[in-house]
């Protein structure tokens, strides 16, 4: 093995742990953040195009019904974290790692 | 004249026979002509006798007259297959049931009905370019009252609704760090597009009531029907809609002078208290009296209607600038 391989390696390696440790820093907890903020804003949209879903009569169903077909996954995501959700703190606590 | 014309007021004033017999005046004075019943107690097909539907039908032995009555009913179950159609189309069959129960619910809601009736008018609105005039008979003043408050306060709400969805959309795009597909994309989303398409479809219905459309209130020479008038027509004016004129019926014929019977006292009696209220409908409002017709014995129908309709001082010349159609 030349010197030259070794430095390659080496090199690597290093490259490996630069963009995993940024990764791990920076990236991921940015947009896991951004993402559950988005999350948050759908979540308010989707209880105020659907009130009724938890028993508050909303003059507005009869028009948002219609949007229903094209909330498929945006309809169950929602629900699973309205089950998953204590409270607002609990949600808003996930967003950081101790 | 404006091309829509609605008349409201109190429950049992004579709205129907009022907007029949206007709408017999504009047929008789050359204009196709449209009468809608909004009312969900129809009787306009009593009036005109003849069995009528959710569709505009010629009415017999009239020539330019059109009557129909539109069934909420009959929208909202329309309203909700169609809405169940693309829930077919488009959600998978795991959840189909789930999200089935939800739209079956909002169906239900207290609102449905009256969403349905205003999505009902502003089509037929929509699609009257046959006509030269559209007579809409109401239903008593509060449900109209709330139904004409619909567009404003639903174009506000789907407004919300739409930058609440472009922010989070934003979000999803901008979580979408180095090269992870997002998980929503602005361009093409179904949702803001229905948005917009409902947007449009309150704004066309605004701005027909507040610019081509006359209201006139009927009113009885009686206490609670002059003060629920003056009450329609504050919450008109709330609405940014003003009423063009009032107008009396049911006025009770005065008896010959040597007459003097108990009837006839009874009779005059009731002259005078209907007297004053005609004064207070005079002094205190600022729309003019455009009719004012007396109680007939018999049921206003067939020539009694003609007769009538020569009693009404509304004009019936076709719009200046018809409303353009398309929205």
């Amino acid at each position: 093995m030349t010197l030259a391989d070794r430095i390659d390696r080496y090199l690597a390696v290093v490259r490996e742990w630069g963009a995993g440790l940024f990764h791990g820093l920076f990236t991921h907890p940015a947009y896991e953040k951004i993402e559950k903020e988005a999350e948050d804003i759908e979540d308010t949209f989707m209880l105020a195009c659907f009130p009724d879903a938890f028993g508050i009569p909303s003059p507005v169903s009869y028009y948002t019904a219609e949007l229903l077909p094209y909330l498929e996954s945006e309809f169950e995501a929602w629900e699973r974290r309205m089950w998953d959700r204590g409270s607002m703190l609990e949600r808003k606590g996930e967003q950081y790692h101790f | 004249m404006e091309k829509f014309v609605f008349f409201g007021g109190k429950g049992g004033v004579g709205k129907t026979t009022m907007s029949a017999a206007y709408a017999v005046k504009c047929a008789d004075a050359g204009l196709d002509t449209l009468v809608v019943s909004t009312d969900p107690a129809h009787s306009t097909s009593d009036v005109f006798d003849q069995q009528l539907g959710d569709e505009p039908q010629a009415v017999e032995g009239r020539d330019g007259l059109w009557a129909m009555e539109i069934d909420p009913d009959e929208e909202v179950e329309h309203h909700l297959m169609e809405t169940k159609r693309a829930l077919g189309d488009q959600v998978s069959a795991a959840l189909v049931n789930e999200i089935d129960r939800q739209i079956e619910m909002a169906h239900q809601t207290p609102g449905a009905y009256e969403a349905a009736l205003f999505d009902r008018f502003v089509d037929v609105m929509r699609s009257s370019e046959h006509f030269d005039r559209v007579v809409f008979d109401t239903s008593p003043t509060g449900g109209t009252l709330r139904l004409l408050g619909l567009p404003e306060f639903l174009e506000g709400w789907i407004d919300r609704l739409r930058r609440k969805r472009e922010r989070s959309i934003d979000l999803f795009e901008k979580a979408a760090i180095g090269n992870n597909e997002p998980r929503r994309v602005m361009d093409g989303d179904p949702i803001l597009a229905r948005l917009r398409e409902r947007k449009e479809f309150f704004e066309y219905a605004g701005r027909m009531l507040r610019e081509h459309t006359a209201f006139f209130l009927v009113v009885n020479p009686d206490e609670l029907s002059v003060r629920e008038t003056r009450r329609a027509a504050a919450g008109l004016a709330d609405r940014g809609l003003t009423v063009r004129g009032l107008a009396v019926n049911r006025l009770t014929p005065s008896p010959d002078d040597d007459e003097d019977g108990r009837g006839a006292r009874y009779l005059r009696d009731r002259v005078a208290t209907e007297r004053a209220h005609l004064q207070t409908l005079r002094e205190e409002f600022d729309q003019p009296l455009v009719a004012e017709i007396e109680t007939r014995i018999e049921e206003v129908k067939g020539d009694f209607l003609t007769e009538v309709a020569g009693e009404l001082d509304i004009e019936t010349t076709p719009p200046a600038d018809p409303p353009a159609d398309a929205a």
